[in-house]
C-alpha cells in the first residue's frame, strides 16, 4: 500500500459566493449612500436670504429646509418647551420658533443650522420657521481661548 | 517562525527584524506623547472645549485613510504597468488596503463621537460625511473583490484596475468642504488659502497625532505585508501538495483483479 503524501496544510475551501455577495452588499451601499442620502442634501443648507426668498414666493409651501445663520446678539429666549432666536445672515433675519433643548454650544452669535419649515402662510418681513432640531455648523479655527482672534 | 539558517538570508532577516522592532518602539513612542500632548499638555478650544480632543485622533485617521489609499493605486499602478509587473506590489495593495479600510471606519466614528457634542448630531447627510461612507464601502467592497477565488494574475489584475476606480473617490472626499456646502468645517491645514488657522499648542498636538499615526500606519503595513507574504506561501505549499498527491495517484499502476 502506498502512503498519501502528509499535506502539512488543508487546501482552503473557495467561498466564492459568499465573497461576490460581500462586494454586492458593498456595492449597494455605495449606491444607497449617493442615491438615497446625497442627492437630496448636496446642497446642505439655504442661506437665511435664500430661505426667506423662496418663501416670500411661496408663502404656503411648508417644505422642510435647513436655515443657516448666526444667532442674533441678544435675541435667545428661553421658552418653557425650547427656545425662540433670531437668525441672520448679515442681510436677512428669519425668527426661530425651536422645540426641544438647544445645543449644548448654542450661544449669542452661535452660526447655527436649522432643520424644520417656515409657517404656513406667513408674510411678514420676518418670517417664523419652526424648527425642531438645531446643529452647529463649526469655522476651521482652533486656538486656545488666550490667543488674539485678531492674530 | 523558523529563522533561515546561515548566509546573507540570516543577515537581511536580522535586519529586517530589527527595523520592525524599532519602527514599534517609534510608533509606541509617538503615541505615548500624543497621549501627552492631547489630554494633558495641549488648551481647550476657545470655542469647543475640551471636545476638540477629539480632533488628534479624527484627522490623523484620515489621513493615514488617505495615505493608505494612496499606496494602494500606486502599487497597484506599479503592478498594471508591464515594465514593473510583480506580484509583490499586488501583495502591498491589498495589506495597504485593508489598514485603510480600518481607518476610514475609525475616522467615521471618531467624527461621530465628536459631532455628537459640537454639532449636536451624531450623523450628517453631508458631502464630506457620505462621500466618507462611500470611500469606506468602497474599499470594503475591493477587500471582497481581493477574495473571491481566480487565478492569481488575473485576480491581481481585476483588484489593480477597481484599486485604482476606487482611489477617485479620495479627492472628492478631501474637496467635499470646497466643492459643496456642507455642515463639516473646512480643511484647517490644506485649507485653498494653505494657511493654517489651528494655532499655539492645539498644532502641535494634532502634528503629534498625524505623526504618531504615520508611523502605527507603517508598523502595520509592514507587519501585514509579511503575513500576506506567509499566507501565500502556505496556499503555494498546499497547492504544491495537492498536485503531488495527484500525480501520485496517477502513477499508481492499475490493480489486476486477480483471475
Amino acid at each position: 500500500m502506498i502512503d498519501p503524501p502528509v499535506v502539512l496544510v488543508a487546501r482552503p475551501k473557495p467561498k466564492r459566493m459568499r465573497y461576490i455577495v460581500a462586494g454586492g452588499l458593498c456595492a449597494a451601499a455605495v449606491l444607497f449612500l449617493i442615491v438615497g442620502g446625497l442627492s437630496r442634501n448636496i446642497v446642505y443648507f439655504r442661506t437665511v436670504s435664500e430661505g426667506v426668498t423662496a418663501h416670500g414666493k411661496a408663502p404656503d409651501d411648508t417644505g422642510r429646509l435647513r436655515l443657516a445663520g448666526a444667532v442674533l446678539t441678544g435675541s435667545v429666549e428661553r421658552r418653557p418647551d425650547g427656545v425662540t432666536f433670531v437668525v441672520t445672515d448679515g442681510t436677512t433675519r428669519a425668527r426661530v420658533l425651536h422645540h426641544g433643548d438647544p445645543p449644548e454650544l448654542f450661544k449669542d452669535g452661535a452660526p447655527v443650522v436649522c432643520e424644520g419649515h417656515f409657517v404656513k402662510g406667513d408674510r411678514a418681513a420676518v418670517p417664523t420657521f419652526d424648527s425642531d432640531r438645531i446643529m452647529i455648523k463649526h469655522g476651521a479655527e482652533y486656538r486656545p481661548p488666550s490667543v488674539d482672534a485678531s492674530k | 517562525m523558523r529563522v533561515a539558517t546561515g548566509g546573507p538570508g540570516k543577515a537581511a532577516e536580522f535586519w529586517a527584524r530589527r527595523g520592525t522592532i524599532v519602527l514599534g518602539g517609534l510608533t509606541v513612542a509617538s503615541l505615548a506623547v500624543l497621549v501627552v500632548l492631547g489630554l494633558f499638555v495641549s488648551d481647550p478650544d476657545y470655542q469647543q472645549g475640551d471636545a476638540v480632543r477629539l480632533m488628534y485622533l479624527h484627522v490623523p485617521a484620515a489621513w493615514i485613510a488617505y495615505l493608505a489609499y494612496g499606496v494602494t493605486s500606486l502599487a497597484s499602478a506599479l503592478y498594471l504597468w508591464k515594465r514593473t509587473r510583480s506580484p509583490a506590489w499586488d501583495t502591498l495593495a491589498g495589506a495597504s488596503a485593508e489598514i485603510g479600510v480600518l481607518f476610514t471606519g475609525l475616522t467615521l466614528v471618531l467624527g461621530s463621537l465628536w459631532g455628537r457634542p459640537v454639532w449636536n448630531v451624531w450623523w450628517a447627510w453631508d458631502a464630506r460625511v457620505v462621500s466618507t461612507a462611500v470611500l469606506f464601502f468602497l474599499y470594503l467592497g475591493y477587500l471582497a473583490l481581493r477574495r473571491v477565488p481566480a487565478d492569481p494574475a488575473v485576480r491581481a489584475r481585476r483588484s489593480a484596475i477597481a484599486a485604482l476606480a476606487a482611489f477617485v473617490d479620495v479627492p472628492v472626499v478631501h474637496f467635499s468642504v470646497e466643492w459643496w456646502r456642507t455642515l463639516h468645517q473646512k480643511g484647517s491645514v490644506f485649507n485653498r488659502e494653505l494657511n493654517p488657522t489651528i494655532q499655539g499648542n492645539l498644532a502641535w498636538a494634532l502634528l503629534s497625532g498625524v505623526f504618531a499615526f504615520t508611523c502605527l500606519y507603517l508598523y502595520l503595513l509592514e507587519r501585514r505585508y509579511q503575513l500576506a507574504v506567509m499566507e501565500e506561501a502556505i496556499e503555494e505549499r498546499a497547492l504544491e501538495a495537492a498536485i503531488a498527491e495527484r500525480r501520485a495517484e496517477a502513477d499508481v499502476p492499475p490493480v489486476r483483479v486477480p483471475s
